[in-house]
């Protein structure tokens, strides 16, 4: 007897298997931007695991910290690959990230019935860049720890909830031992725990509603749409991007490798050259920008303020671009605003980088 | 009322204590007479930031005088007994002495001040020969300057460490102001070349010796000690302690010859390298005494440096290997121990070399030559561990090529059937 049998005769495995063989993927030109989200996943998927395994070596403790890191990757068996692939997976997956959610704001797939599915995928995008402002500090080294220095300054610039909220993340008026605890209590355990939520409700919406087409395929009656089946076809699609993806984390790993740089000491002088992970730089160098004070307000807060409302307004866009389905209408004006993001994202991180 | 009299007096005096230079008329007068001359020839430009001044003395504690006579100069200066005016050269150390020489005196300004400058002046050559009469020798103001006199550790003080070589050359570098001395005049210039001087003028290390540290500064003498080894010695402490102890230490002094200064030189002094041990070329320093070739010199001399040239060779080996390994992304910062620990033995058995003891040399360089092999074994080990990565990783990558060609074969084939 097959094991499957076996298992399909305890729990039914039908209705999976009818749902596989039912779910179609439409194929046109931009068949090809669904892959980004499944990468997204993948990466996600190796977060946990190398993660995981981080866990077992990694001791939080301005006294244990960088020591720990630096055994890992120099005594553990394989230890260097661990922390490489999930350093690197971190980078990508939000880079993936950023490209899915752009190919999706680009195509307009956020419009009806799918407001939620923006929404939840908004919300992962916010943990994951609070994955990567956690996990950054946790190799206790001079960059990270004057990198959420600044980071946290920041996020106090708020009026009213800002000193809370300095206070809260640094667990204390300065980045600390009890920072590192907390940014760790964080990144293994209350993220992902989110994470796995908001990425269960995507999912489940995508699973739901299907692929979207662009306003002008949808119009024509489905069978008329090209698609192929979501089991095997496209899983094994999926699946063989997943492994060029993984393939070029191993190169990078092995050729790019993540330097550990000095212990953090704070009682030193900031190093020179402190900047955030390249997905905070086009903020940070934005708020560089802005003169110290401006209009009634302080420039740092009102660089904030500008960011918050823009992010607002992007996560928003479901509900104000009014007619995103309509193939007919021809307002180009949030295409423009998503074109205008893109290039300011790019220009802004590339000034950063240069000067 | 006579309490409120009291605290009034105290207050308002409390107040004035700051301005009580504008109360004293040698001030009052010499600063109007030095705004009539040109700004070179001023002689009171500094007298507010002045030391003395500062602690409280006035312009009669060296000069003499009265300065409560304000409107009369002759009362002020040449009717009155005390005054003495510009203090002659001959004069000055007896006239600074009157404080300097008296320690209950100057106690009240520092504890930990000292008293014996002008007794040991005495004893110097500037002394001895202003006895003589020779008014042309430095004196207490040709180094510490007249009105505006810093203490020694104010960075404008013409004593403070970086600036005693000039202060020292602007009578020293003079040709023709030394000519009766007949002593050599390019000492700053070669100092300046020196490993002492660049590091005191160009580095500003006041660590490093000025011309004061070796010839003293009150007691200024050409050094007179036992052994040049002992004022080298005083910083060099582990040559010193190893010279001493050598068979070159008594068998120089028996010769006349000056012991260090013979092999490094002294105001133009160098920073030594291996050269000096080379046996066969210009730099050999055991030659300008040893016949080169077939001497004992010579062949302790190519003994020790085939220790110090070999320990140098892997060390540098080592260290090249490492950092090849650390930009390969390998963690190494436990070999820059071992890397450490040879490159502290390389410093000290270049030191050793002045026991002139070839075991001396050997047994020093023997933790070196340790630590050096297990820098460059583990440098070697973190290399082909980056080998054995690429070789690893190049299967991992073969297979999951593998995998993807299967699968777009496996694509291609449904694509097909369907």
């Amino acid at each position: 007897m097959k094991i499957i049998d076996w298992i399909d005769e305890r729990i039914s495995l039908e209705a999976a298997r009818k749902f596989a063989k039912k779910k179609e993927v439409p194929v046109f030109y931009g068949t090809v931007w669904y892959y980004l989200g499944g990468v997204a996943l993948f990466l996600f998927i190796i977060q946990i695991f190398t993660g995981i395994m981080l866990t077992f070596y990694y001791q939080p403790g301005i006294n244990t910290a960088y020591e720990s890191v630096k055994f890992i990757v120099s005594k553990v068996s394989f230890g260097w690959l661990v922390r490489e692939m999930h350093s690197w997976s971190a980078n990508l997956f939000i880079l993936f990230i950023f490209l899915h959610m752009f190919t999706v704001f680009f195509a307009k797939a956020y419009r009806k019935p799918r407001e939620m599915t923006w929404l939840s995928g908004m919300l992962l995008l916010f943990v994951a860049l609070g994955f990567g402002f956690s996990g950054y500090l946790l190799p206790w080294n001079e960059l990270s720890y004057f990198a959420t220095r600044v980071g946290t300054e920041i996020a106090g610039a708020l009026p009213f909830v800002g000193d809370f909220i300095l206070k809260f993340l640094r667990a204390g008026d300065e980045v600390s031992g009890a920072t590192l605890t907390r940014f760790y209590g964080f990144h293994v355990a209350v993220l992902p725990l989110v994470a796995i939520l908001i990425l269960g409700v995507h999912l489940m919406l995508v699973q739901f509603q299907g692929m979207s087409v662009p306003p002008e395929l949808e119009q024509k009656p489905e069978k008329r749409r090209g698609s192929i089946p979501f089991f095997p076809n496209f899983v094994l699609r999926d699946v063989t991007v997943w492994l060029v993806v993984f393939n070029i984390i191993a190169l990078l790993a092995l050729f790019f490798p993540w330097e550990l740089g000095n212990k953090a000491d704070p009682l030193a002088p900031a190093p020179a050259g402190i900047r955030p992970e390249w997905y905070f730089m086009f903020m940070f160098q934005t708020l560089k920008q802005i003169p110290a004070h401006f209009l009634f307000m302080e420039g740092e807060l009102f660089g904030v303020l500008i960011f918050m409302i823009g992010g607002a307004i992007w996560m928003l866009v479901p509900f104000l671009d009014k007619h995103a389905g309509d193939p007919n209408f021809s307002d180009k004006k949030w295409n423009r605003v998503g074109i205008f993001a893109v290039a300011f994202i790019i220009v802004m991180t590339v000034w950063g980088y240069l000067v | 009322m006579k309490h409120v009299l009291t605290i009034t007096v105290l207050v308002f005096g409390t107040l004035l204590s700051g301005d009580v230079l504008r109360k004293d008329a040698c001030y009052a007068c010499h600063l109007a007479v030095d705004e009539d001359r040109d700004e070179d020839a001023r002689i009171m430009t500094h007298i507010d930031e002045d030391i003395h001044l500062q602690v409280g003395l006035s312009c009669a504690d060296c000069h003499g005088g009265d300065p409560t006579a304000f409107d009369d100069p002759d009362a002020a200066m040449w009717d009155n007994d005390t005054f003495i005016g510009a203090v002659p050269r001959e004069d000055q150390p007896d006239v600074c002495g009157k404080c300097h020489t008296d320690p209950n005196f100057m106690r009240q300004y520092t504890a930990s001040v000292r008293t014996d400058e002008i007794q040991q002046y005495w004893t110097s050559q500037h002394g001895k020969l202003l006895k003589e009469g020779n008014s042309k020798v430095a004196v207490c103001t040709s180094c510490h300057g007249v009105h505006g006199i810093f203490p020694k550790d104010d960075p404008r003080s013409p004593v403070y460490p970086t600036h005693v070589p000039e202060t020292c050359n602007s009578c020293h570098g003079n040709a023709d102001y030394m000519a009766e001395f007949n002593i050599p005049t390019d000492q700053f210039e070669k100092y300046q070349t020196s490993v002492h001087g660049k590091a005191l003028l160009e580095e500003n290390d006041i660590g490093a010796p000025a011309c004061n540290d070796c010839h003293g500064n009150h007691g200024a003498l050409p050094p007179d000690v036992v052994t040049i080894a002992d004022i080298c010695g005083t910083c060099h402490v582990n040559n010193r302690k190893l010279f001493i102890s050598s068979h070159l230490n008594y068998d120089m002094l028996e010769m006349g010859a000056k012991q260090c200064i013979e092999c490094h030189g002294n105001h133009g002094i160098q920073h030594p390298t291996d050269d000096l041990l080379k046996v066969g070329t210009q730099k050999f320093v055991c030659q300008s005494c040893h016949e080169q070739h077939g001497d004992k010199a010579a062949i302790l001399a190519t003994q020790m440096d085939s220790v110090i040239d070999s320990l140098s060779v892997r060390y540098e080996r080592a260290q090249k290997k490492i950092e090849h390994a650390e930009q390969l992304g390998m963690e190494v910062s436990d070999l820059y121990a071992d890397l450490d620990d040879s490159r502290r033995a390389l410093i000290q058995t270049r030191t050793s070399i002045h026991s002139f003891n070839f075991a001396t040399v050997q047994k020093t360089a023997e933790p070196g030559f340790k630590a050096t092999a297990n820098a460059l074994e583990g440098a070697q080990g973190a290399l082909a561990e980056y080998n054995q990565r690429r070789v690893n990783l190049f299967i991992m990558i073969m297979a999951a090529s593998f995998l993807v060609i299967m699968l777009i074969f496996k694509i291609k084939n449904m694509q097909k059937k369907s």
